[in-house]
């Protein structure tokens, strides 16, 4: 199993750890990753979109311009990065006149495109290539007794008018990891809903007021942990979660996993290389859970 | 809401050419499709943040009300989350809408509700532009709230330690087709110049 690998500007910063867990996930899985080479900016759902359309929609084609070298589906770890660049194929699909602007800029810089690339998400690897009776197969310590909550957030599913393996209302495909790796998945009212994204940069109040919503209506549900696929939901959930019990006076303590650390955990890995220490609230408190106990050193 | 329709229209703000610019926008075809539902406004996570709901920026965008839609807070609210497309019976990019209307705002200099949003399109903008990909660091420096103190030293003390968690990508990407990137920059931007 081959793809062109486009890991977004994130897995190389803050969800350092989400693509760590991942290759040493595919090893056991032997999924094979290759890297596009000298890939860019996906383009961005709104911050260069909003800026100029025409430059958003030229950078994701650059991207497919590298890609489509390559015969292989784009494969994306970042819910963002996915939609961005799903959502420029299928306009530059649409419509010609766009396709033609976006062609000359392309050109411009000694480059040409199809557009007729497939993009996908990782987890859909996952659930329709690999199977979760074969990341079963694979699981060495199975999480009994975990009990998890799936944050899908929003744009992993959304909308499905651009292209969705899963359903945008009740999305279950990383609950069949879950159940897959032996622990539970939670069913909750929130796991779709919006954390907020980049307002964390611009507007943090009413970000911290969407994301309290989502960790509260996990925790009212008696999850252990919140898994999520998506790096900007990820840093709101986790990096910012100190900032929303300060704000709200409130002791919240939820340990928010990748959900490919989770499925590491479960296949016996070394925590050092699914980055168990990276997380910002600590993961702790689930690991001593668990049937045999991971004790994490300080550079885990 | 102390908005209504009815008050909006009789500020006399009527742009006739507006709904015209919008419909030029991907987004803004469908504008006219509008059942105004309020499946949008019933669906959309921010709506308490919002001065109106997305359902009344389209009655507004179609009414023509260009100074009210650009100068509300709606616009630079949206998170793109897409519950509201997903929903909508007539598949109007609602997000993708409230994009081209940031973008309307910002070529119209029309001073934006959230001060930072418009800080941050740019920001992010010119550091693609400048590596070819996101620098987090950098956009995080560039948009930190120096305005009060508290603000200044929890970012700091975040920043902190998502450093020793390795997690603060120093030194900015690099990438060996910056100058395809950067020609790419110029030659969008110049056809933008050109439409105006």
């Amino acid at each position: 199993m081959k793809y062109a690998y486009f890991p977004g500007c994130s897995v190389e910063a803050s969800a350092h750890e989400y693509g760590m867990s991942c290759m040493a996930v595919n090893k056991v899985l032997g999924i094979e990753l290759i890297e596009i080479p000298d890939w860019n900016c996906c383009g961005s759902i709104d911050a260069v979109h909003a800026y100029n359309p025409e430059l958003s929609l030229s950078l994701s084609a650059r991207n497919f311009s590298l890609a489509e070298t390559m015969n292989m589906d784009i494969v994306t770890l970042c819910s963002a990065c996915f939609f961005t660049l799903s959502r420029a194929s299928k306009m530059l699909h649409e419509d010609p006149n766009l396709k033609g602007a976006v062609d000359k800029i392309i050109n411009a810089a000694g480059l040409k495109f199809t557009g007729d690339v497939k993009i996908r998400h990782y987890l859909d690897v996952l659930i329709n290539d690999v199977g979760p009776l074969k990341i079963a197969e694979k699981v060495k310590v199975p999480l009994k007794g975990l009990k998890v909550a799936p944050y899908y957030g929003c744009l992993l599913v959304r909308p499905p008018q651009v292209r969705s393996f899963d359903d945008p209302e009740h999305p279950k495909s990383m609950d069949r990891i879950i159940e897959a790796v032996g622990a539970q998945s939670l069913d909750y009212r929130d796991k779709t809903r919006c954390c907020g994204a980049s307002l964390v940069l611009t507007d943090e109040s009413v970000m911290l007021e969407m994301t309290k919503d989502l960790l509260l209506s996990a925790k009212a549900i008696g999850a252990d942990c919140i898994v999520t696929p998506c790096p900007m939901c990820h840093f709101n959930l986790d990096a910012k979660q100190k900032a929303v019990e300060n704000r709200f006076d409130l002791k919240i303590d939820m340990p928010i996993l990748y959900f490919t650390q989770l499925m590491g955990i479960a296949f016996g890995l070394n925590p050092k290389e699914l980055g168990l220490g990276r997380n910002v609230v600590s993961l702790e408190k689930i690991l001593h859970k668990l049937e045999t106990p991971i004790q994490l050193t300080a550079k885990a | 809401m102390e908005h209504t329709h009815a008050n909006v229209v009789k500020n006399q703000n009527v742009d006739s050419s507006f709904l015209e610019e919008v419909k030029k926008t991907v987004a803004g075809k469908k504008i006219l499709d509008c059942i105004q539902c309020g499946v949008c406004a019933g669906s959309c996570h921010a709506r308490f943040a919002m001065d109106y709901g997305p359902m009344q920026i389209i009655k507004m965008a179609q009414l023509g009300l260009k100074e009210d839609v650009l100068s509300s807070s709606t616009i630079w609210i949206c998170a793109s989350c897409y519950t509201c497309t997903s929903r909508c019976p007539r598949g109007i990019d609602i997000p993708l809408l409230m994009s081209s209307l940031k973008n309307m705002a910002i070529e119209n200099n029309v001073p934006a509700k959230i001060p930072a949003k418009p800080k941050f399109h740019k920001a992010f903008t010119e550091i693609v532009g400048k590596y070819g990909r996101m620098h987090e660091a950098q956009l995080q420096v560039r948009l930190m709230n120096k305005t009060s103190p508290k603000a200044l030293f929890d970012n700091a003390s975040l920043g902190l330690k998502m450093w020793r968690k390795g997690k603060v990508q120093m030194r900015p990407p690099r990438m060996r087709g910056k100058t395809e990137v950067k020609t790419i920059f110029r030659s969008a931007l110049r056809n933008e110049e050109k439409k105006k």
